[in-house]
């Protein structure tokens, strides 16, 4: 059974530079989980996304398809001249611009939820619940292949480095 | 801390020799040309270098307003270039040699036979004209000062007292400079087609000078950067600078077509007659170019966050938006003087010798005060933290 190693901490000040010190002394941060987005996380743990290219697909396809959507309600489906306009027109800008802004965010939420597996009414399994009130928690992932002067070792660092508590949790997401 | 900006020889010699250029172009362009094309030159870098100027101040107060942490560190630069307003109220105060050049309203046998004109003559007069410039730039120059004198105050005796002080004086600056800039473009800009008006058009001008001084600080900030001023200037810091320049690329778009597409829809022939020497005659590779530079340009290129990030790609893109501001003027100014559009060497040397000047008077306010506000209480903030 895997098993990780929760480092709790109350500050996030003093988590981001516990993050270092552990990272300095070779020990791999597997994910955090805090109450708040935190500056500096993104870039200490290496993470990355491709979320926004997903975006830019979805807002360039939505201005496509709002565009073919009004040019075949006005100029081939109901012709209708008023004001002495061209039937394919620049006011189609409005909605194409409205539309794209739409069509980028929903689907790059509906993306976001997808990849998390997250849906609405799910229950989510976190390693501390307490992560969504005022503790910041971080995992140190696998710990179950450790020898014990390693695990021994890794608790030594995350006191020093001002864990308030320290606690092994089996809810696992970070292979 | 206490650091300060050494000005080279050789940027003094190369910023005289670009002012002595300009000087060349503006009486070359008396001499070969006729007097009121070049006045509308002179108007254009007048108001251009102003609208550098008093956008970055405008960032400034911003600044100061939303209490921001990231961009304590880089306050000095709009404050340098607040003295630039002085050698701006000189500089359009010769203008007033040049208005029966280049405003139609200041004729008054023009005003005897045009209803219009005398129904907007208690406003668009010449004494009134006069006493809104000095009051306008009186207010500016005021209030900057003041707030520099603040910042700098804050350097030697420290505390918060001096922080909301600042703030205070910057809301004060940002409803004078929201109301008095638009009149300004009104006056300046606007009345060269006194029959013509937009409400949008101030919304524009103001956006525009925003854009174009958020991106001439951002550019001096990574030249400090890259001749050792500036250690703290870090990737997310170029991010901060390159997301004001996405964004405020888009609110530009969106007050051109603002502009444009209620003059089209609504297709009233005294408002379209804007449009018809922009969008038909000579200028409409320029009328193009202002909507590819000033929005396609930068949002296309800023949207990528490797981009964004990357001081020398920032630093390509706020030259492109240089020229951008510059055919932003150029496109509200030259049409209305004349039909012909022609870009000569002159324009180029009169442009030129302005950014010397410019270039000039900010180095030298820069390095009579030390570049970074060290009692800022944010300043830990911006230089040792990151942000995203």
């Amino acid at each position: 059974m895997k098993t990780n190693i929760l480092g709790i901490y109350e500050d996030e000040d003093v988590l981001l530079h516990a993050i270092d010190k552990l990272q300095a002394d070779g020990i791999v941060v597997a994910d955090v989980y805090s109450p708040f987005p935190i500056h500096g996380i993104w870039s200490r743990l290496k993470l990355t996304t491709r979320l926004p290219y997903a975006t830019f697909v979805y807002g360039a396809v939505g201005a496509v398809a709002i565009f073919m959507m009004l040019y075949w309600m006005s100029v081939v489906s109901y012709p209708l001249k008023f004001g002495g306009k061209p039937l394919n027109t620049l006011s189609f800008i409005i909605i194409m611009f409205v539309g794209t802004i739409f069509i980028g965010t929903l689907l790059t939420f509906l993306t976001y939820l997808g990849r998390e597996k997250m849906f609405p009414g799910k229950q989510v399994v976190l390693p501390d619940p307490r992560s969504t009130e005022d503790k910041f928690v971080l995992v140190i992932a696998n710990t179950e292949d450790m020898n014990e002067q390693e695990t021994k070792h890794l608790m030594k660092m995350l006191k020093e480095t001002g864990a308030t508590e320290i606690k092994e949790s089996t809810v696992n997401d970070h292979e | 801390m206490d650091k300060k900006v050494q000005l080279s020889g050789k940027f003094k010699l190369i910023m005289l020799v670009m002012i002595v250029l300009g000087v060349i172009s503006v009486i070359a362009g008396f001499v070969t040309e006729n007097g009121t094309r070049t006045w509308a030159n002179l108007l254009l870098n007048n108001y251009y270098f102003l609208s550098i100027a008093m956008g970055a101040l405008f960032w400034m107060a911003i600044q100061a307003v939303t209490q921001s942490g990231w961009s304590a560190a880089y306050l000095r630069i709009p404050q340098a270039m607040s003295n630039y307003l002085i050698v701006s109220f000189v500089l359009f105060a010769l203008m007033f040699l040049g208005v029966h050049d280049l405003y139609h309203w200041t004729h008054a046998d023009a005003v005897a036979q045009d209803p219009l004109l005398q129904h907007k003559a208690p406003y668009l007069n010449l004494p009134f004209f006069a006493l809104r410039f000095v009051v306008f730039f009186g207010l500016w120059i005021f209030l900057t000062y003041r707030i520099k004198s603040l910042s700098l105050r804050e350097d030697k005796v420290g505390g918060v007292a001096y922080f909301s002080k600042i703030e205070f004086s910057s809301k004060v600056f940002i409803f004078v400079f929201a109301f008095s800039f638009s009149l300004f473009s009104i006056d300046w800009l606007m009345s060269l087609d006194p029959h013509w008006y937009s409400t949008i058009y101030v919304v524009k001008k103001f956006i525009s000078a925003f854009f174009h001084g958020v991106a001439a600080i951002a550019a001096i900030a990574i030249i400090l950067r890259k001749l050792g001023y500036l250690p703290m200037l870090t990737k997310e810091h170029i991010a901060n600078f390159s997301r004001y320049i996405f964004a405020l690329s888009i609110i530009w778009a969106y007050m051109w077509l603002s502009q444009y597409l209620l003059i089209w829809y609504a297709n009233i022939p005294e408002e379209t007659i804007y449009y018809v020497p922009r969008e038909m005659g000579e200028y409409k590779t320029m009328f193009y170019t202002e909507l590819l530079v000033n929005w396609a340009f930068p949002f296309l290129f800023l949207m990528w966050n490797r981009v964004a990030k990357n001081e020398n790609l920032v630093l390509f893109a706020v030259l492109v938006l240089i020229v951008g501001q510059w055919v932003e003027l150029y496109m509200s100014i030259m049409p209305s003087i004349e039909l012909k559009h022609a870009i000569s060497l002159i324009e180029v040397g009169t442009f030129i010798g302005f950014a010397g000047l410019f270039g000039l008077v900010t180095g030298y306010s820069l390095s009579k005060m030390p570049l970074i506000p060290k009692n800022h209480p944010y300043l830990l903030e911006s230089t040792t933290e990151e942000h995203f």
